[in-house]
């Protein structure tokens, strides 16, 4: 049976009263790449916290086999230190330098290596922190809407780079979003977070990349699961 | 705009007023040297050697006080922002300390140090440690927190932490804190130049002034102000190299 990156059950997160996360489940296989849709304040971010392990409040079983690295919404560089330190800081017995450099390498920014991160573009500075999350060669990849601050051009780019790190270095990724184009397009399985619990499961067709008129319909019960009906969202 | 060398127009007409006012005897020179007498005074203090010994003295009072200050507001500040029974134990009486006018300290001092070179060190230490400390403890209280847990995830350990993420980001706040402290720690080095020197630029002013060598007294007072530019010069200079990443171009 292969492995389990992410394995939870019965997960409870409670915020006062309210309780966020509520009887929550969620696998993600081995070298999986899953969606998490939900809306702004259904708990994605919350979830997301509890896998990487910085919230220890949370109720249930929680298993996370292997190593873990995050992407956040904002890029969260350190503006003191240059990009490739950026990159390599907090990673031990290896060669900082060359690593950071293959990394930079793997994102297109090989040339920013010696810049400061305050002088990086939106777009840039998130590939630095894609950078620094993949150069750990994490088991599990957490991506909390890594691209919801960028211009849509520059998010399409991102996709294709994804897609593209995610094939070559294989690990188990959960990116959270409430793009459902993002989700479509990326991820072997979307899930959508509705009050507390995951509600609805898809499978995108297999096969990349994937042709935005393949997926029309799928988008409509995506939609759907979301609260949203088509004549509303047009 | 008007810029450049017009902005030294009007200083230098109220040095050529000052000079008419004191040619024309309307400012007795028991009242204020004229500007050339200050002049002809300062090269004659330097170059009789008066000048540069009493400047040495009082530069390493502010050295030694600064030292001493830096020592101690370095200390408390970290212990302070770094751990939390730190903040409990240091800060509230740091902060009622604080409240005290530190320059009516003077008495007590002089009953503690003597009137040797102890208690002016102590008063430039004191006022230099207040300001330092506090931006030193508020820079590190301010650390973004997701930062902090970004670094967390990223396998960072708590010392990384502490060099990477806490220290570069108070550090900004900790050299306004050391610009403030250096203004208050020449304010007392002139105060506490006054306890009974024997050297030292302030002791060359209050000799002068037995005298009622006002050209003297404006000479001391030019150099504690030039020794003021020079400092603030100097951190300025520091900041700029140590906070380059924030200049984006
Ligand atoms: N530390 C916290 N304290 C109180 N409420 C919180 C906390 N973190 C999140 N919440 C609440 O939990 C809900 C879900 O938040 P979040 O997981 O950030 O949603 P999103 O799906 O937009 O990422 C929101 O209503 C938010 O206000
Ligand atoms: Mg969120």
């Amino acid at each position: 049976m292969a492995q389990h990156t992410v394995t939870v059950r019965g997960l409870v997160r409670q915020f006062g009263d309210r309780r966020v996360l509520d009887d929550l489940d969620l696998v993600v296989r081995q070298g999986e790449f899953v969606a998490l849709l939900g809306r702004s304040g259904s708990g994605k971010s919350t979830l997301l916290r509890v896998l990487a392990g910085l919230d220890r409040e949370a109720d249930g079983e929680t298993t996370v086999n292997g190593t873990v690295s995050v992407a956040f919404q904002q890029p969260r560089l350190l503006p003191w230190r240059r990009v490739w330190r950026n990159v390599s800081l907090g990673l031990h017995g290896v060669d900082a330098r060359s690593v950071a450099d293959k990394a930079l390498a793997e994102v297109q920014l090989t040339d920013h290596a010696q810049a400061w991160p305050l002088t990086l573009s939106g777009g840039e500075a998130q590939r630095v922190s894609l950078a620094r999350a993949l150069v750990r060669e994490p088991d599990l990849l957490l991506l909390d809407e890594p691209f919801g601050a960028l211009d849509a051009l520059t998010r399409l780019a991102m996709h294709r780079l994804v897609d593209d790190l995610w094939q070559r270095h294989r690990p188990s990724v959960l990116l959270v979003t409430h793009d459902i184009d993002e989700a479509l397009a990326l991820a072997d399985r979307v899930l959508v977070l509705d009050e507390g619990r995951i509600v609805a499961e898809h499978t995108p067709p297999v096969g990349r990349p994937r042709r935005h008129a393949d997926l029309t319909e799928l988008r409509t019960r995506v939609l759907a699961d979301l609260g949203v009906t088509l004549d509303e969202a047009a | 705009m008007l810029s450049g060398a017009w902005r030294w127009l009007s200083p230098v007409g109220l040095l050529l007023l000052w000079q008419i006012a004191s040619g024309t005897g309307i400012l007795s020179e028991d009242k204020l040297a004229s500007p050339t007498k200050v002049l002809a005074a300062g090269i004659d203090l330097a170059t009789s050697g008066q000048l540069g010994d009493a400047f040495v003295v009082s530069l390493r009072r502010v050295l030694l006080g600064v030292a001493v200050g830096a020592v101690i507001a370095l200390a408390l500040g970290l212990t302070a922002g770094l751990s939390r029974w730190g903040a409990v134990l240091v800060d509230p009486p740091v902060q009622m300390l604080r409240t005290l006018p530190f320059l009516g300290l003077i008495p007590l001092f002089i009953i503690w140090f003597g009137i040797g070179e102890e208690p002016k060190i102590a008063l430039v230490a004191l006022g230099f440690a207040f300001p330092l400390y506090l931006n030193v403890y508020a820079g590190i209280r301010d650390t973004d927190p997701q930062l902090l847990e970004a670094t967390a995830v990223l396998g960072f350990t708590r010392w990384e932490r502490l060099l990477h993420v806490v220290l570069p980001a108070a550090l900004p706040q900790a050299l306004v804190g050391l610009r403030q402290g250096l203004g208050v720690a020449w304010l007392s080095l002139i105060v506490g130049e006054q306890i009974n020197a024997d050297a030292g630029l302030g002791y060359l002013i209050n000799n002068a002034r037995d005298f009622l060598r006002t050209d003297q007294v404006v000479v001391g007072l030019v150099v504690y102000a030039g020794l003021g530019l020079a400092t603030d010069a100097l951190v300025r200079a520091l900041e700029r190299k140590a906070l380059r990443w924030r200049n984006t171009p």
